[in-house]
């Protein structure tokens, strides 16, 4: 009798450390890549920052600057882009979608930047030319 | 039961040291930016590591302050109450170019760019403002009202190249003073300022014993120092045939600059062309054959001359320039999206 509850004691507690291990790897694995990801958008108007949103949300946002300066910004399954500006060049509304650290939409007329970054940055580029 | 106690405080110990080795190291100095947009014609952005936001703002306000005064100086097109510039070393009077004496900035950028003349063969030439005025006025005209844009006429073009003659710049350094003798004859520092006082404002920063920063300087990207946890900075470098695929590299910058001329940075479109603003020095014509060359040196200023002469050079001819320079890596992205690049290069490549 004594034999067979060790046995089954140790199986137990291999069960038990495995879901454990899992537990750890699951955390470290969801932190691991949380992390990678372009998570957030910050805009910055003249040097000050505007506003920060979440890339995860979907939502569309109009950054007013000067009398009446307008960049519409549109974030979409985790991208982000300036649907439509007041800037004559339009530059800032042709650029293509962003969503990796460090890149950046940059609208000189209106004096508006909007980069993507995260927490950390782990090993993702610091700056995108 | 002991045991399973065991393997739970087992359990939280990894929970732990996993945690700590995935989080933010513990660091004394935070990461600022700021941002300007009134120099060169571009957005200026500055990212660097400092104690607290007032010791970083201190510091790059005073940075964009100076990059402001290399702005004036160097501006071609516009003159700034009370102070020669290069638009009054341009200009003329009674139908001649004054002797200017200029702030020894002016002195120093125009030697610069003399010397990067003479190692480029001609290939970056300060004295092709006819020319490139030419250019510069129907692009403007040509972005501004897109129905009617046109292309300056060869005959015009071909004049103004009359009058490109780098020699006819005559400086004299002891007096700080320029004469352009040729009176057709004007600068355009269009392919060197920008990176030469990029250089400059690194170069103040450095003096001040800052490390740990970045700037970019519309593309002009130079790197002051590793980050504090000692590593370098990291730079994605973007496809230009297609921004939305894979950066073409992810560059490891400690010190260097890093420079790219491309064809779509500046250009406008003529009957369904583009053309683009880099002027190749003998056909007069935007240079054909890339999309984009990049440049890694120690020094921005060269940096940014030599993405536009390589720009106007077979990949052959670059490479036998770049091999005779010290320090210089170079990536070349031909019209077809394939990339070049020379021996220094990989060295850049993070792994
Ligand atoms: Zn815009």
């Amino acid at each position: 009798m004594e034999h067979i509850d060790k046995t089954r004691l140790r199986r137990n507690d291999v069960i038990f450390i495995a879901a454990l291990l899992a537990v750890v790897a699951i955390a470290g694995a969801c932190l691991y890549f949380l992390r990678g990801e372009g998570n957030t958008v910050t805009v910055t108007v003249d040097g000050e920052v505007y506003a920060t949103y979440s890339l995860a949300v979907d939502r569309v946002e109009d950054i007013h600057t000067g009398k009446d300066g307008l960049n519409r910004l549109v974030i979409k399954d985790g991208k982000a882009w300036v649907e439509t500006a007041s800037c004559p060049d339009g530059i800032c509304a042709a650029h293509k979608p962003i969503h990796r650290e460090g890149e950046s939409i940059v609208c000189l007329p209106n004096k508006v930047v909007i980069t993507v970054s995260t927490a950390d940055s782990g090993n993702q580029p610091d700056i995108v030319v | 039961m002991k045991r399973r106690i065991l393997c739970a405080a087992l359990a939280l110990c990894l929970l732990c040291a996993g945690l700590s080795a995935c989080g933010k190291p513990e660091e004394k100095l935070e990461k600022f930016s700021a941002y300007s947009f009134d120099y060169f014609d571009t957005a200026t952005t500055i990212v660097g590591y400092a104690e607290n936001q007032e010791a970083f703002d201190a510091l790059a306000n005073q940075a964009i302050a100076r990059l402001g005064e290399y702005h004036r100086l160097y501006n071609i097109y516009l003159r700034y109450e009370g102070m020669e510039n290069l638009c009054t070393v341009n200009e003329l009077v009674d139908g001649a170019h004054r002797t200017v004496t200029v702030d020894r900035r002016i002195i120093d950028l125009l030697l610069y760019a003399r010397e990067m003349h003479d190692k480029t063969g001609g290939m970056v030439n300060v004295a092709m403002g006819s020319v490139l005025k030419l250019w510069h006025d129907y692009r403007t005209i040509g972005i501004d009202d897109m129905q009617n844009a046109s292309l300056p006429p060869m005959d015009k073009l071909k004049e103004a190249a009359q009058h490109v003659d780098i020699t006819k710049m005559v400086i004299d350094e002891e007096k700080s003073t320029v004469t352009l003798t040729d009176p057709q004859m004007r600068l355009d520092v269009g392919a060197i300022a920008k990176g030469y006082a990029t250089e400059q404002v690194a170069k103040w920063l450095e003096a001040q014993g800052v490390r740990g920063w970045l700037l970019n300087v519309g593309g002009n990207v130079r790197a002051v120092g590793k980050k504090p946890d000692d590593t370098p900075w990291t730079v994605g470098l973007e496809n230009p045939e297609d921004p939305t695929a894979d950066y073409l590299a992810y560059l490891s910058l400690t010190k260097e600059a890093l420079v790219t001329s491309g064809s779509y940075q500046r250009f406008y479109i003529v009957d369904g062309k583009s053309y683009h603003h880099i002027i190749h020095p003998d056909t007069l014509m935007p240079a054909e054959g890339y999309l984009s060359v990049s440049v890694i040196c120690p020094d921005s200023g060269m940096g940014d001359a030599l993405s536009t002469a390589l720009f106007c050079m077979s990949i052959e001819d670059g490479k036998a320039l770049v091999n005779s320079l010290k320090d210089v890596a170079v990536s070349w992205v031909t019209d077809d999206g394939k990339q070049t690049v020379s021996d220094g290069w990989k060295e850049y490549v993070k792994k």
